[in-house]
């Protein structure tokens, strides 16, 4: 699938690298086509440059600012020429013990996300083909409820059942913001996947669980790893739940990052590195991950 | 048919899961250990040291310490959840008198420690200074012990005044004509610098407001801000900024940023809390440390009034079981042999013995401790009004300073500033 892509674009700049001599000695061609100026690419190329850099520029800041010490980050003049030190990595990643929090983080998400998906993907199939619009809408409604509000609540219900401070409660919660949101993406999901494939399946004699396990799921792969991902990311970042919900020792990195911040000092150094160790991991399973998101199997499926 | 068949997959599916969770979580709780002492602290250097000590308190007393330790704003954000919902999970927790100390108080979350303190000779609670001693106090009962306390200093740069051939300045008039002087000496450095934001700068300019003479609340509990004495310092501290701080100076700075001016050389003079002096005098931090000096707070019309306040202090949640061995850590972590420990680490204490004590400030730079000697003698004992709502209260008295940075017309802004503030306190009532 990638490399198709990837073939596709090759195939699109060398036309418009070609020049515009041939572009133009084809009256036949009626589609639409690209503005291909000089102007243009380099008006694109500008653009692209500027959106870009302004994206990057606090990622890039946060990765200078951890390699340097505390005086260098205020000091312009060495904004990006100075003498890089581990230290700060040193500081989050020995001293500080951040593989815990790493640790946490990792399985918190990834518990809570792995049982949305078994609870949420049923969930999302039955109201799809059978309809429950106003299930749905309650589902939906735990999503519009904001998180702080909960928040009281919930931490009486759970030190009442000594259950603060564990991962359970953590997953639970995370679950409950994560759960709404997968049913939905999942819902919409198998809207758009043809009845017909399923009763061609069960025509060849699969039961409705069957169809469901061998053909509808397998096809949804892309939409499960959406939905997966989006609730991955979002325990992963989920500050709010944590700080509250959480112990010392199954603290999530978000809550653990403002060890850095203390009263009368902030370690501005030790801080970036901690961000920068907790954007790495997202950013490398988004990269990853991407072309699950981007791809749609079942365009595929249904051509032939 | 096919109907049930999926909806009962799906009922199994969700009730496993959930029974998972379930189990998962049984084994989880532990039962309540009246041994341990569940202590939150927030991030500070008070707190590092305090907790490389614990395993001698566990000695001594046999009991295990469980310490959760946050930064301020998050710390904050928990007590309110937390012991909203009255939890008995916190034992022994570390708050900010004058920022929560009223409305924790007033919500009766705060163990009443009048006896207890009274209690122990040897610990001495005659020992604490009055002014911090009357933050943690809430309608005549003691409900916390005073740990970190800080006054308003002033932060001055040697060199630059050698140069022009200044004394220190020993009142605000000196001040302004000196940060003037230098400003125009040096094209590059500001004069004054100290901070702007609405809420942030609040705290800093209450020295100048006590100094004009003014201050937040009257005696009968009405604003005062809008009085010809605030005006005035309004305008005073907006005007050192304004025309003798740095070039395009932002109206949100914090002591982060403030105190990042200085440390990089960029600005004379800076007003600000004596208890971050470390991050001026540090050298992995500071690029002044060699040439930074400290000074009481030049005088006002009314003579030099800096605060004088507790920033933290330490109270027993009423909620917890476990008040006798929460106390017996609050005692042990207060002592005097601790506060001088924590106190030669640079964090201000606040026991009257260790400042007289020559090995108390043994560590501090001489003219600081000369210059926190002499505020504490003439302190005001609060840097921000003394409400329940103080975030919000600080936004309004906080409004005509970012009014006065920015050149607009402080007294007009204050007067503004003095009618909500009025319903704000008739409000609160």
């Amino acid at each position: 699938m990638n490399a198709l892509t990837d073939t596709q674009r090759n195939a699109t700049t060398a036309t418009g690298g070609s020049g515009n001599g041939t572009g133009a000695a084809k009256p036949a061609a009626r589609r639409r086509k690209p503005i291909r100026t000089r102007a243009y690419k380099w008006f694109r190329v500008v653009a692209l440059v500027a959106i870009v850099l302004t994206f990057l520029a606090p990622l890039v800041w946060m990765l200078l600012a951890s390699l340097k010490t505390n005086v260098d980050i205020y000091d312009a003049s060495k904004a990006v020429i100075f003498s890089p030190t581990w230290e700060n990595y040193d500081n989050v990643l020995g001293r500080n013990n951040y593989f815990t929090f790493i640790f946490n983080s990792f399985w918190v998400a990834f518990v809570s996300t792995a049982l949305s998906l078994i609870i949420g993907i049923p969930a999302a199939y039955s109201m799809s083909r059978f309809a429950m619009r106003r299930s749905a809408l309650v589902v939906l409604m735990a999503r519009i409820i904001p998180g702080v509000s909960l928040l009281v609540p919930w931490y009486y219900v759970f030190s009442n059942l000594r259950m603060v401070g564990g991962y359970e409660v953590l997953i639970l919660s995370h679950m409950f913001v994560a759960l709404p949101l997968i049913v939905y993406i999942m819902m919409s999901y198998f809207d758009s996947m043809p009845l017909e494939l399923e009763e061609a399946a069960q025509v060849d004699g699969l039961t409705p669980i069957g169809a469901f396990t061998r053909i509808t799921l397998p096809l949804s792969v892309a939409g499960i790893a959406t939905a997966g991902i989006l609730s991955f990311i979002f325990s992963w970042n989920n500050f709010m739940f944590a700080l509250v919900l959480s112990g010392a020792n199954t603290k999530t990195l978000p809550v653990a990052i403002f060890n850095f911040v203390s009263y009368a000092s902030i370690d501005w150094g030790g801080l970036m590195a901690a961000a920068t160790v907790v954007t790495i991991p997202i950013m490398i399973i988004a990269l990853f991950t991407q072309k699950y998101i981007v791809s749609g199997l079942t365009a595929g499926a249904t051509k032939g | 048919m096919k109907r049930h068949n999926v909806m009962r997959a799906t009922a199994v599916a969700a009730l496993l899961s959930l029974g998972l969770t379930a189990c998962g979580s049984g084994g989880g709780g532990s039962e309540e250990a009246s041994s341990t002492v569940r202590v939150t602290l927030a991030n500070h250097v008070w707190t590092d040291i305090i907790k490389e000590a614990i395993p001698e308190f566990e000695e001594e007393t046999g009991l295990t310490v469980q310490l959760t330790q946050l930064g301020e704003d998050q710390l904050s954000d928990q007590y309110n959840v937390k012991l909203n919902a009255g939890t008995d999970e916190i034992d022994v927790m570390m708050y900010r008198p004058l920022q929560e100390g009223k409305l924790f108080a007033q919500n009766g979350y705060l163990a009443d420690l009048s006896e207890r303190v009274e209690g122990n000779a040897e610990w001495d609670w005659s020992d604490f200074q009055s002014g911090p001693v009357e933050a943690t106090t809430f309608e005549d009962k003691v409900v916390g012990v005073p740990l970190i306390t800080e006054r308003e200093v002033l932060y001055y740069r040697k060199d630059l005044l050698e140069k022009a051939g200044l004394e220190v300045p020993k009142t605000l008039e000196e001040l302004e004509a000196a940060a003037k002087q230098i400003k125009e000496e040096n094209p590059d450095t500001a004069g004054f610098v100290a901070r702007t934001g609405r809420s942030a700068a609040v705290t800093q300019f209450s020295s100048y407001l006590y100094s004009f003479g003014g201050d937040f609340i009257d005696d009968s509990g009405k604003s005062a801000i809008g009085t010809p004495e605030a005006k005035e310092a309004y305008d005073y501290y907006g005007r050192m900024i304004r025309e003798y701080g740095p070039e395009n100076v932002s109206t949100d700075m914090s002591w982060p940023e403030a105190m990042a001016i200085f440390t990089q050389g960029g600005a004379a003079f800076y007003t600000e809390a004596d208890s971050l002096y470390k991050n001026a005098t540090d050298p992995a931090d500071s690029k002044v440390a060699e040439t930074v000096g400290f000074a009481p707070m030049p005088e006002g019309p009314a003579g030099s009034k800096p605060y004088n306040v507790p920033s933290w202090g330490l109270a027993i949640n009423e909620a917890s079981a476990n008040q006798d061995n929460a106390w017996k850590f609050i005692e042990w972590a207060t002592s005097k042999e601790k506060t001088l420990e924590v106190q030669k680490a640079g964090v201000p204490g606040p026991r009257s013995s260790v400042w007289e004590d020559p090995e108390g400030i043994s560590t501090y730079p001489k003219d600081l401790a000369e210059a926190i000697a002499v505020s504490a003698e003439n302190g005001v004992g609060y840097d921000r009004p003394l409400v329940v709502s103080v975030a919000e209260a600080r936004e309004i008295v906080g409004d005509p300073i970012v009014a006065a940075i920015t050149g607009k017309d402080a007294a007009k802004a204050a007067e503004a500033a003095n009618t909500s503030f009025e319903a704000f306190l008739e409000d609160e009532k």
